[in-house]
């Protein structure tokens, strides 16, 4: 990895992150989607399961029974589970680019843990409602009730208006109710607004019907609790080992600055490595790369942004990779045409572009450079031969039909023309024409392993003053896709070679 | 006139000026431009696998004919490419058989009638040369420029049919009309270094030196450049030692076209570029 610098810009990081605004430009059904789930769980997070910090302090009067804490709740509860399904639901029925089931269902997981948590919270909050020693243990203590006819009272006025359910029948008369209201002011209405604020959970109570009174006899309101507790508890644990983990990565990677097109010329690029780790995977890049076309012929996934940075993040943290997997990445990795499209558009603020800039040099250290520099560092001419006989499948073999070359009279005047020869100088070793020569003796094999190959600028000059019209150009480039192909079989030889000694 | 816009890869992130510099120019000649989501022409992948190259042009093209438009394209080696992969297209029986049953799956087909043109061959062939020079106010002032054609557009000439290969003149009527004197010399058609820039950059910088020395020698102030490649070739003059000595500035034909047009009111940045020019 290049050397490490950190310089962070907040004004995005805050935005992307409070307002997901990038995620807005991107896609605003999902927009809508995700923000139902954060903005009703930031909610809950800050002014419910954190209340004795903030809403007890901040508010004089604060008790979870009171409006609006009371139907604020529910309405986040809400929102959170709306969110959720929606999320569910393009997770089973909608297909996305080349996604691996693996990571579906790590993402359901954490949806159904989300939903866990909220379902449980609201069925707490129902039990609560209905349950009868819960009320018995408020009067005891909040009030100073002596007489049977007050409680009696207090009960007919609950039982209809809160929703308790009580197990004995209670004779409800108008003058009952009217001192049940009365008992109500006086005792309980400073810390219990009307139920019906409490949306979902009045409509859960409501349908619950005989299971009510078997809830109350078996005190669901306390064991409901704990599980409350613990799946809260749980998702906490799991928050830096799934994908919750994009929460506290989202706000870094949108933070740490992006690599500009200065950067890239005086190659001083340099992404830090934890950004990675704010991918998920959610394949937005992947529909707007350019090179995806690529990747519908080839097949190589690691042409795709979102899969190529799954791959790098393992490479890079684990080096859990098999020789087949890193060549794949190095030329996915070599198709990218550097047009900023995944940066651009990545809702996690990633600098992905900055990523496949340096990504090479990690890879160059495992043992895979880029194919030019794989076939100057080593003697590809000597391996070849021992590869040489294989037939390649393309559309046009030029460079395997003898029509093609040869009318070659030899006139150098291709190699008169190119721009390499003239200037490359030791860095070259054969000319168009030597190359043609080499074709017609039949080293087809040897003329694709040739330093000119590789350094042809493609510029057209030979095939535009070849007498003959030979396809010189078209040829080197031919010539080219075959040497790319055996130098990314000799890595994976190489590589497998090396794992098998050691 | 409507066009669909196809910018290429490195436009975006690398020469944002070309890009805005040639929108307001388009807006001058009354050209409507649509952004359509292409992919890249394919010109990259030329290296790696032929199919591959031919099938991500036929794409922008079956893209472009869904909305009936024609292609036009400020980089010259996007131009070459689409060109060229509609040449073996249409050559091709095995690989069109192959292409048309990709571009099914995903809903399109090309009946191959989509036209693609470079912005000079657009201008030249399309507006022409009188045309623009009546919408010339502003006379620039007589500096001597040389100009790079770009070797994509150029050759090979039977698929790109853009000029005479061997002495190309499109580029120099269209700026001597602007007030500046274009000057002939020797490595007017060559090659500016960029496709080799990534892989062998040493070479790449000695073939850009060689043609900055060449430019020296017939007394010019500017190299216009009218391909993205090219012109990021010669930006890269700025941060590399061995170069910086020759006393030549890169322009773009966009910026010269556009300041002869007269001063654009609503962008600033293309605004920016004129003004350094004249």
């Amino acid at each position: 990895m290049p050397k490490l610098k950190l310089s962070l810009n907040l004004k995005p990081a805050l935005f992307n992150t409070i307002f997901q605004s990038k995620l807005f430009c991107a896609s605003k059904t999902r927009w809508v989607i995700h923000f139902l789930v954060f903005a009703g769980f930031t909610f809950l997070v800050f002014f419910h399961a954190l209340d004795e910090l903030t809403s007890f302090n901040l508010f004089q009067y604060y008790q979870p029974t009171l409006d609006p804490f009371q139907f604020l709740r529910n309405l986040a509860g809400f929102l959170v589970l709306t969110g959720c399904i929606g999320f569910l639901f393009r997770r089973l029925f909608k297909t996305r680019i080349n996604r691996e089931n693996k990571t579906k269902y790590k993402e359901i997981f954490s949806i159904i843990l989300i939903l866990l948590v909220i379902i449980s919270g609201f069925m707490l909050e129902t039990v609560k409602i209905i349950s009868e020693p819960a009320f018995l243990e408020m009067v005891e203590d909040y009030s100073d009730l002596d007489e049977d006819t007050d409680l009696n009272a207090l009960m007919t006025y609950w039982e209809k208006n809160y929703h308790v359910v009580f197990k004995e029948m209670l004779i409800i008369t108008e003058d009952t109710l009217e001192k049940g209201r009365l008992l109500n002011d006086a005792y309980c209405l400073d810390c219990h607004s009307k139920i019906k604020s409490a949306f979902v959970s009045k409509t859960f109570a409501m349908h619950l019907g005989e299971i009510a009174n078997s809830l109350n006899h078996y005190r669901a309101d306390n064991w409901l609790y704990p599980i409350h507790y613990l799946l809260s508890f749980l998702m906490l644990i799991c928050l830096p080992f799934s994908r919750f983990f994009h929460i506290l990565m989202i706000p870094f990677a949108s933070a740490t600055h992006k690599m500009t097109s200065r950067h890239f010329q005086k190659e001083t690029v340099s992404v830090h490595p934890a950004t990675f780790a704010a991918c998920t995977n959610c394949g937005i890049c992947s529909e707007v790369c350019s090179v995806y076309p690529n990747f519908l012929i080839t097949k190589n996934k690691q042409i795709l942004p979102h899969s190529k940075i799954e791959s790098a993040g393992k490479m890079i943290f684990s080096g859990h990779l098999n020789p087949e997997a890193l060549n794949q990445l190095q030329l996915g990795n070599d198709e990218c045409t550097m047009c900023n499209n995944c940066t651009d558009i990545c809702p996690s603020g990633i600098d992905l572009q900055g990523l496949w800039k340096t990504l090479p040099q990690t890879l160059q250290k495992m043992g895979y450079p880029d194919n030019y520099t794989f076939v100057k560092d080593k003697a590809l001419q000597e391996r070849g031969k021992k590869q040489a006989g294989r037939t390649y499948e393309l559309t046009r073999n030029l460079a395997g039909r003898v029509y093609s070359f040869e009318n070659c009279v030899q006139c150098t005047i291709c190699t008169n023309v190119c721009p390499v020869v003239a200037y490359a100088g030791n860095d070259n070793d054969m000319t168009p024409q030597q190359i043609m020569n080499l074709l017609r003796l039949g080293e087809k094999q040897m003329a694709a392993e040739t330093r000119m190959v590789w350094n042809c600028l493609t510029c057209y000059l030979c095939q535009e003053h070849c007498p003959s019209e030979i396809k010189v150009a078209d040829i080197i480039l031919e010539l080219r896709n075959i040497s790319n192909q055996t130098a990314g079989r000799l890595k994976i030889m190489t590589a497998t070679n090396k794992a098998n000694k050691l | 006139m409507k066009l669909a816009y196809f910018p290429g890869c490195k436009i975006d992130f690398y020469l944002k000026d070309y890009d805005t510099s040639f929108k307001s120019l388009m807006e001058k000649l009354e050209v409507d431009l649509v952004q359509l989501p292409f992919n890249c022409c394919g010109y990259p992948a030329r290296s790696t696998s032929f199919e591959v190259s031919v099938f991500s042009s036929i794409r922008n093209f079956a893209l472009a004919r869904k909305y009936n438009l024609d292609i036009i394209t400020p980089c010259k080696c996007c131009f070459g490419q689409l060109k060229y992969a509609s040449y073996q297209w249409r050559e091709n029986k095995g690989l069109k058989q192959k292409m048309d049953c990709l571009l099914a799956d995903e809903n399109l087909f090309w009946d191959g009638k989509t036209k693609v043109k470079h912005l000079l061959s657009f201008l030249y062939n399309d507006i022409g040369v009188l045309e623009i020079k009546k919408k010339i106010n502003h006379k620039l002032p007589e500096k001597k420029i040389v100009t790079q054609y770009g070797c994509h557009a150029l050759r090979p000439f039977t698929i790109t049919g853009f000029d005479n290969p061997h002495a190309p003149r499109i580029f120099e009527e269209l700026i001597n009309i602007t007030g500046f004197k274009t000057v002939e010399w020797s490595k007017s058609t060559e090659c500016c270094g960029n496709p080799i820039y990534e892989t062998n950059k040493n070479l790449s910088l000695k073939i850009l030196d060689s043609k900055l020395k060449a430019a020296l020698e017939s007394g010019a102030d500017h190299i216009c450049t009218a391909c993205t490649h090219c012109q990021i070739q010669y930006n890269d003059l700025s941060f590399q030692k061995q170069c910086r000595k020759y006393n030549i500035t890169p322009v773009l034909f966009t910026h010269i076209l556009d300041a002869a047009l007269g001063e654009s009111r609503k962008n600033n940045q293309a605004k920016k570029g004129c003004r350094n020019l004249i």
